[in-house]
């Protein structure tokens, strides 16, 4: 079976609104990444979607150190 | 050169008889068609290889099924179709949909073909009523269109995640594509057929069902040639019997179970009271 790729997943509702992120999908390419992203997070018109590999996010603090008072 | 008419038409009383039973004849074809579409996507919302798979099917399904109202509204309104009568009361012969859909789909390679091969080539051919000189079709084109992208990737995406999942699914893969496309390829008719003519000539339709036709087994071929699907040789299609009122040149019709589904023959009771 093709190795799957999680996406994270981004929308807006309106162009004045900023992208938000809504969610994550697991596929086999980005092709059924956009179909899932589109299918599953179907709750809202959103006039922008986009998905982005999550190995393509570039961490800025440092991974799985929460700080105490949360984040 | 294009010689095709840049009149408008609000109204089939604005076409001649020939041209609106024409349209007719195609709207008819693309409701049954998407009906089919929606129940077996539908049918497919469980038994996915995915979880995410089966949220999509059931989204497509919806989709197709909403598709199917549009044409639906186009239909009554400018035809006199009754949508419950053209679910209810005719035969199944009389079912104008690609022949692909008269049976459950043999497995999730079935599925994936009818995805890819039989779904996108309707949406083809909704690419060719963009720009349609009969207002009414064309109003609703623009919103199908939009939603039939994600078809074309959910189905694109596993032709992909199939074909790479080893020999026999390739293989199954392969041969339900080549099934699928000779079923569209009856359903488009033969070549210089009347309808089709008369459609394109008054810009209803922007390009043949030839046309169409060789886009769709076209964009297939060079998708199976990257994946390694050794497609079979298209069936000679006999088209002596072939009529545009059910777009088959073989007969037959939907499943009758699948038509008792459709139905709802399991709520009988409800329906009667």
């Amino acid at each position: 079976m093709t190795a799957e790729t999680i996406y994270e997943v981004f929308a807006r509702k309106a162009h004045t609104e900023e992208l938000k992120h809504v969610g994550s999908v697991n596929a086999a390419d980005d092709d059924l990444a956009k179909a899932y992203a589109w299918t599953v997070y179907d709750e809202e018109s959103w006039v922008e979607m986009c998905v982005v590999p999550r190995a393509s996010v570039i961490p800025v603090t440092a991974h799985g150190a929460i700080p105490l008072w949360g984040n | 050169m294009s010689t095709a008419t840049t009149r408008e038409y609000e109204t089939t009383k604005d076409l001649d008889d020939a041209t609106a039973q024409a349209l007719h004849r195609l709207l008819r074809a693309m409701a049954d068609t998407k009906l089919l579409l929606g129940y077996h996507y539908g049918e497919w919302t469980f038994g996915t290889p995915a979880l995410e798979a089966a949220v999509a099917n059931c989204s497509l399904s919806q989709s197709e099924l909403g598709h199917l109202r549009l044409l639906d509204g186009v239909l009554k309104k400018f035809f006199g179709d009754d949508p419950e009568a053209a679910l209810e009361d005719r035969d199944a012969a009389a079912f104008a949909n690609v022949t692909y859909l008269d049976r459950d789909l043999p497995g999730w390679a079935g599925c994936v073909a009818m995805n890819a091969v039989v779904d996108f080539a309707l949406t083809e051919l909704l690419a060719a009523l963009v720009g349609s000189t009969f207002r009414p079709v064309r109003q609703n084109v623009d919103k199908m269109l939009d939603e039939e992208r994600y078809h074309i990737h959910h189905g694109r995406g596993w032709l992909r995640t199939w074909a790479a999942r080893g020999d026999g699914e390739r293989a199954a893969l392969a041969d339900q594509v080549g099934v699928a496309l000779d079923s569209v390829t009856a359903w488009f008719g033969p070549a210089n057929e009347a309808d089709d003519a008369l459609l394109v000539a008054a810009g209803i339709k922007t390009r043949s069902s030839g046309d169409i036709l060789e886009a769709v087994r076209s964009e297939t071929a060079a998708m199976a040639t990257d994946l390694g699907l050794g497609l079979p040789a298209p069936a000679p299609v006999d088209f002596a019997a072939w009529t545009p009122a059910t777009r088959r040149a073989g007969g037959g019709g939907p499943d009758a179970e699948i038509l008792g589904h459709l139905r709802g023959d399991r709520n009988d009771l409800f329906k009667r009271m």
